[in-house]
């Protein structure tokens, strides 16, 4: 999969950028912060995810002064060619067209082309907390499986649904109807801890791959989620875990139970199990789960996605920095990395683009 | 803000369910400019529904009387009780032909998040029914999606004490939708493929 070209208008910091990708290796995008690198890439995510890898509202995103973000592009991909367009407004839900025709869901476009995309904020899926560790599985599942969403979503629903009953009774007892959002939230939660543990189990070994080759030492992923499931079946194991629960459900008038409470288990594997010892580490663990998603997707559709790497080499020492770029050049489809140093720009590099003050430049004979 | 008449009229339609102030104030400005025959005409079909069209005491439909047209029909089976949300979910049923028994209207699905509980819907009158008519069948056709399938488990929690069996329509309906998106083949299907809850 590769982006044939991509056009940005009234996109955060570039006024008009419009470039064209060359088909298959490493494109670095080099120049000062500040000057639009994270911004372009943004705006080529947008493409494909149809939403910033960064911010979740479109204002921030719109150019300051205008009304609306344009970003446009033509994806290759064994499916056909397909053309994505996404008019940002400052206010309201984006406008989504692929070959010219109006999309009314995003999943429609999000099964025909797939971007991955790491940025420095990825450092939290380690250093955070669970919450944002949850995202990450979930921002997977949509890679990977795009039809998929509708169960997030649902269960998102279904916790807001309970959650409003419980905080708003103030009756004895329980509120009428608790029992039948019970079974909701049972169903709704099981089909969503599955999905989670299928994304753990395409993610996690090419991962660790991708770790062991930077570190020398395994990255072990292991999906924690709030309700276990011993031979049994999940839905009666979440029914039971609320029948515990419900007098503690009542008092603090919230959802106590599900997988809203998952979390992620992430450490290394060298002599024994054992957390993040560094900074460069724990950076080098995010970008290998992104890494890892990518190599995932990849064998769910039988392509490489496109993978956009905003920053990567700020953390990691110079031996690290090399080994991951050469990495990058080899993977196989395209791949965008952005740099703010110079010295930074990798020798693999098939082309390099220079940012400034949001206009972008492809360098001849680079 | 207006003055006297104008601000009425946006007062009262943006009373009206899904009107903010803004259509409000749109539409009354349409109504105004509008030719006197049109808003006549508008005036009247609200007046007229209002005098005429009552609700079925027996399952909730709109009816023109005291009962609906399928309440008052003799042939329909009276042990057999088709349970949706609207009355518009009755009468894509009834296109479909399939069902031999009477509707009963709940009058919406239980949904915290928009105020409505189980005590806002019309289920005491669906157990009272049931007890009465001596009813052998409930099937829940409330709609596919998370709304109507917790309204679904709820009314059959409460008919469990009754012994009737009570069946829900089988998958194969647009899941996350609405009944009325249901074409009637699909629709029909999914009667004849009900299962016991
Ligand atoms: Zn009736």
């Amino acid at each position: 999969m590769r982006l044939a070209w991509v056009e940005l208008r009234e996109f955060r910091n570039h006024a008009f950028t419009r470039i064209n990708p060359v088909p298959n290796g490493l494109i670095v995008a080099v120049g000062p912060n500040g000057e639009g690198k994270t911004n372009l890439l943004e705006g080529m995510f947008f493409v494909f995810a149809l939403a910033s890898p960064r911010v979740s509202a479109n204002a921030p995103v719109v150019r300051d002064g205008g009304d609306a973000a344009y970003a446009r592009g033509e994806v290759e991909t064994l499916g056909g060619r397909m053309l994505v367009e996404v008019e940002i407004p400052n206010r309201g839900a984006s406008r989504v067209k692929l070959n010219r025709n109006p999309v009314r869901r995003k999943r429609d476009v999000r099964r025909q082309v797939r971007g991955v995309f790491f940025g420095p904020d990825d450092l939290d899926i380690v250093r955070g907390d669970a919450s944002r560790r949850r995202r990450f599985l979930d921002e997977a599942l949509v890679a990977l499986w795009p039809l998929k969403e509708t169960l997030l979503t649902t269960y998102d629903r279904v916790v807001r649904q309970r959650n409003r009953l419980l905080r708003e009774w103030e009756g004895r007892g329980e509120p009428p109807a608790l029992e039948a959002w019970d079974g909701e939230l049972a169903q709704a939660g099981a089909a969503v801890m599955r999905a989670r543990r299928d994304v753990v189990a395409a993610v996690a070994p090419s991962a660790s791959e991708e770790f062991v080759a930077l570190a020398g030492y395994a990255l072990e992923t292991t999906y924690g989620p709030n309700v276990g499931a011993v031979g049994g079946e999940l839905e009666e194991a979440i029914r039971e875990r609320l029948r515990e629960r419900r007098a503690d459900e009542l008092a603090r008038r919230t959802c106590l139970v599900g997988p809203h409470r998952d979390d992620v288990e992430l450490a290394v594997r060298d002599l024994g199990a054992r957390a993040f010892a560094s900074h460069g580490e724990a950076w080098a663990a995010a970008l290998c789960l992104r890494l890892g998603l990518a190599k995932a997707v990849e064998r769910e559709i039988g392509e490489p996605p496109v993978l956009l790497v905003d920053d990567p080499f700020s953390a990691l020492d110079p031996r690290r920095r090399d080994l991951v770029a050469e990495r990058l050049a080899r993977r196989g489809g395209q791949v965008v990395v952005s740099v703010a140093d110079e010295a930074d720009v990798p020798e693999a590099a098939h082309a390099t683009w220079d940012v400034q003050a949001g206009r972008v430049a492809p360098r001849t004979g680079a | 803000m207006y003055e006297g008449p104008i601000q009425e009229l946006i007062d009262e339609l943006s009373r009206l369910p899904g009107i903010g102030p803004k259509s409000a104030q749109r539409l009354a400005f349409w109504l105004v400019k509008a030719p006197a025959d049109d808003a006549k005409r508008l005036a009247r079909a609200i007046v007229e529904a209002k005098e005429r069209i009552a609700f079925c005491r027996e399952c909730g439909n709109v009816a023109e009387g005291d009962l609906c047209r399928i309440c008052r029909d003799p042939g329909r089976d009276v042990t057999t009780l088709c349970v949706v949300e609207e009355p518009k979910d009755a009468a894509t049923i009834e296109k479909a032909g399939v069902v031999k028994g009477r509707y009963h209207i709940l009058g919406g699905a239980i949904s915290p998040l928009d105020g409505v509980g189980p005590e806002d819907l019309r289920v005491q009158e669906l157990l009272d029914r049931v007890a009465r008519d001596h009813v052998i069948e409930v099937i829940l056709a409330t709609n596919p999606n998370l709304e109507g399938n917790a309204t679904a488990m709820y009314v059959a929690a409460m008919l469990t004490p009754f012994g009737v069996r009570v069946t829900r329509l089988a998958s194969g309906l647009p899941v996350g939708g609405d009944l009325e998106y249901a074409d009637e083949v699909t629709l029909s299907q999914a009667l004849e493929g009900r299962r016991e809850m």
